[in-house]
């Protein structure tokens, strides 16, 4: 089956999607150390879900929901080597989440988001089926470091590890390739975002059969500019609804040209926003980009949302797309 | 010069605790069984404190959701509003959204501070949040004026410290937020002010009271920090090239100097040797009466056994520099 993408204002999705109740007693056997037959029954179920909501949505671009991934520096960390698992560390009021902790060289050792990838496009009615991965800088800020000592020299290697991933997705099929960085804007001090560019080199550097994408969100994006520009990236994906579009006026301050993925959603808003709201929010795109170059999603992954929160939310969002395109006609 | 070594606030809660929190919001413990575990942890945590060579010691703060949370319910006027990102931590606190005019009414923290006393022969320390970082981190739908607000929260922290004054030997204040990248020099040195005036309100003699600062340091911000009427505690590990340079290129004589040389967020092993070598480095620049080492700031940004680790480097850098100083 194929499917023919519109030439303009395609529409996609971050990545995570709230998880189904297979998903959540998935993870309870992951936690017992059990991912026999029971374990990828209740993965795949969950996932089947999660894409066939992006479809019944209308998606362009989809995603497989993140559906085995309870924390998406937890996953990547029990996965590659180098890692192990803290004991419980504060976040707020009395909740708690495990942290990754570096206790020896980070390495790349298994595949570990191509079959996900493989089975997610086979339901996907011929519809591209974007990868996410959390980045480097991410990993790095989200774990405990106990054997670089280094910044530098944890988030190059967890590049070096990343690129090994990239290229078995490259070679499997996979076109739309996302490194999560949503840790970046957070302290984004220059030396950091400098570190950043150097990983994203050796992630996506002399790549070109596929799509370069990163997702950075909330914090202080517009310290990551200008430096963020040059890095090897085809498609930005920013948080621009939250902050009332604002930082389409810095992106257009600096000849902005790239793919901008435009986050229309409020992620952490319970409220659907009407068709209307989300042309609007298109509408301010239009001013920077041409609508080639301007792709339409949510400001992040929908995870915290209620499934049916996030399932007409995405339903607006694809009518506001085509309604803006036949505009546009 | 006196050497002491201390944590700088909280300490991670155990697990039992942890488990008792739960228990209690879900109505399987009552008040008395919680309160019962909270004062054995307490115990434990101040044990644990002594055991590894500490000879300042606090409570652990074991109850403190933040740096606000007991204050904005136990002051009145106050309400715990939204979960704000902490500085730049994955660590977040319920913003103090001020409804009403604030007012102390009776002690908040007295009987985890008394619990430590009676716990311990050590020194104890109490903790408050400062009023200038209680400023910049509250939201304010009541007062007409930020003064009236300063005096109101002023005078509620004042009646706090002053419940205190029988079991703490030290007070310690934090005021992370005078040392805040994002804050300009001029509301950094207005912060001073705060923090002076409340200190000359308080009346008690400045080595016996310490402000607590954390998650950056300068030069310009460490110079500024030296005007304050009281002991100073710096966080030597969150910005270490530019904190190095503060404190070699300005003068310390206050009365206590508390050196935040274990970093409170990262787990990375530290060699107490190397610690002691380097603060000896420092010496042609401070001079304080009594010198501490501590965490960079709480320890809530680890778990609860790389904690009890850090307490046990801590223990040893104290000992190497009795050794090395003396």
């Amino acid at each position: 089956m194929s499917y023919t993408l519109p030439d303009k204002l395609r529409t996609t999705v971050v990545g995570s999607y709230p998880y189904f109740p297979e998903a959540i007693k998935a993870f309870q056997l992951r936690k017992r150390g059990d991912r026999g037959p029971e374990y990828e029954t209740l993965v795949r179920e969950a996932t089947k879900k999660a894409v066939m909501d992006y479809l019944d949505a209308g998606i362009d671009i989809l995603a497989d929901g993140e559906q085995r991934r309870e924390d998406m520096a937890v996953f990547f960390a029990e996965e590659l080597g180098g890692f192990e698992i803290s004991e419980p560390v504060r976040i707020f009021d009395n909740v708690y989440f495990r942290k990754p902790v570096i206790t020896g060289k980070i390495c790349w050792k298994h595949e570990i988001t191509v079959e996900d990838w493989r089975y997610a496009s086979s339901l996907a009615a011929g519809r591209p089926m974007k990868v996410t991965l959390t980045g480097p800088y991410t990993m790095f800020s989200w774990s405990f470091d106990k054997f670089y000592g280094d910044m530098r020299g944890v988030i190059l290697d967890l590049a070096e590890a990343y690129r090994k991933e990239i290229e078995v997705l490259a070679r499997a099929g996979a076109i739309f390739i996302q490194i999560d960085e949503p840790a970046l804007s957070t302290r984004a001090e220059k030396r950091d975002v400098l570190v950043a560019g150097e990983a994203f080199e050796i992630m996506f550097g002399g790549l070109d059969n596929v799509k370069r994408i990163t997702h950075i969100c909330y914090g202080r994006l517009e310290r990551l500019f200008p430096e963020i520009m040059d890095f090897p990236i085809d498609q930005y994906d920013f948080e621009t609804k939250n902050r009332n579009y604002e930082l389409l006026d810095l992106l257009k301050e600096y000849s902005f040209d790239k793919e901008l993925a435009l986050g229309v959603i409020d992620v952490h808003n319970s409220r659907v926003e009407t068709v209307e709201e989300i042309m609007n929010g298109i509408a301010r795109g239009l001013e920077l980009l041409p609508p080639e170059k301007l792709y339409i999603k949510p400001d992040c992954g929908l995870k915290r949302l209620k499934r049916e929160t996030a399932l007409a939310k995405l339903k607006n969002m694809v009518k506001a797309a085509g309604r803006a395109r036949e505009e546009l006609a | 010069m006196r050497l002491h070594a201390g944590i700088c606030g909280s300490f991670p809660r155990p697990p039992a605790l942890r488990k008792a929190f739960d228990d209690l919001s879900e109505d399987r413990i009552g008040e008395g069984e919680f309160k019962r575990i909270l004062m054995e942890c307490t115990r434990d945590v101040v044990r644990l404190q002594e055991k590894a060579g500490m000879t300042i010691l606090t409570s652990g703060l074991l109850l403190w959701h933040d740096l606000f949370r007991p204050f904005t319910r136990g002051l009145e006027g106050l309400e715990a509003g939204r979960l704000i990102r902490f500085f730049d931590n994955n660590f977040y606190y319920r913003c103090p959204t001020i409804i009403r005019r604030i007012r102390w009414r009776k002690p908040i923290t007295r009987e985890e501070v008394q619990e430590a006393k009676k716990s311990s022969r050590e020194l104890v320390k109490a903790i408050i949040p400062g009023p200038f970082t209680f400023l910049k981190l509250s939201e304010n739908r009541f007062y007409a004026s930020e003064d009236e607000l300063l005096d109101d929260l002023i005078e509620a922290l004042m009646a706090e410290v002053g419940a205190l004054k029988d079991s703490a030997d030290l007070i310690q204040v934090d005021e992370p937020s005078l040392v805040d990248p994002e804050l300009g020099r001029a509301e950094r040195l207005r912060g001073v002010d705060i923090v002076n005036e409340f200190l000359s309100r308080l009346g008690i003699p400045s080595d016996k009271v310490v402000v607590a600062t954390y998650f950056n340091l300068d030069p310009e911000r460490y110079a500024t920090l030296l005007d304050l009427r009281a002991g100073l505690h710096v966080d030597l590990k969150s910005t270490p090239t530019e904190a190095d340079l503060a404190l070699r290129e300005h003068v310390f004589d206050g009365p206590i100097l508390s050196l935040g040389i274990i970093d409170s967020r990262s787990i990375y092993p530290e060699d107490p040797r190397e610690v002691v070598y380097r603060v000896k480095t420092y010496m042609d620049s401070i001079s304080p009466e009594t010198l501490i080492f501590s965490t960079s700031s709480w320890l809530d940004y680890i778990p609860y056994n790389e904690a009890v680790r850090r307490l046990d480097a801590l223990g040893r850098i104290l000992a190497e520099a009795e050794v090395r100083f003396i």
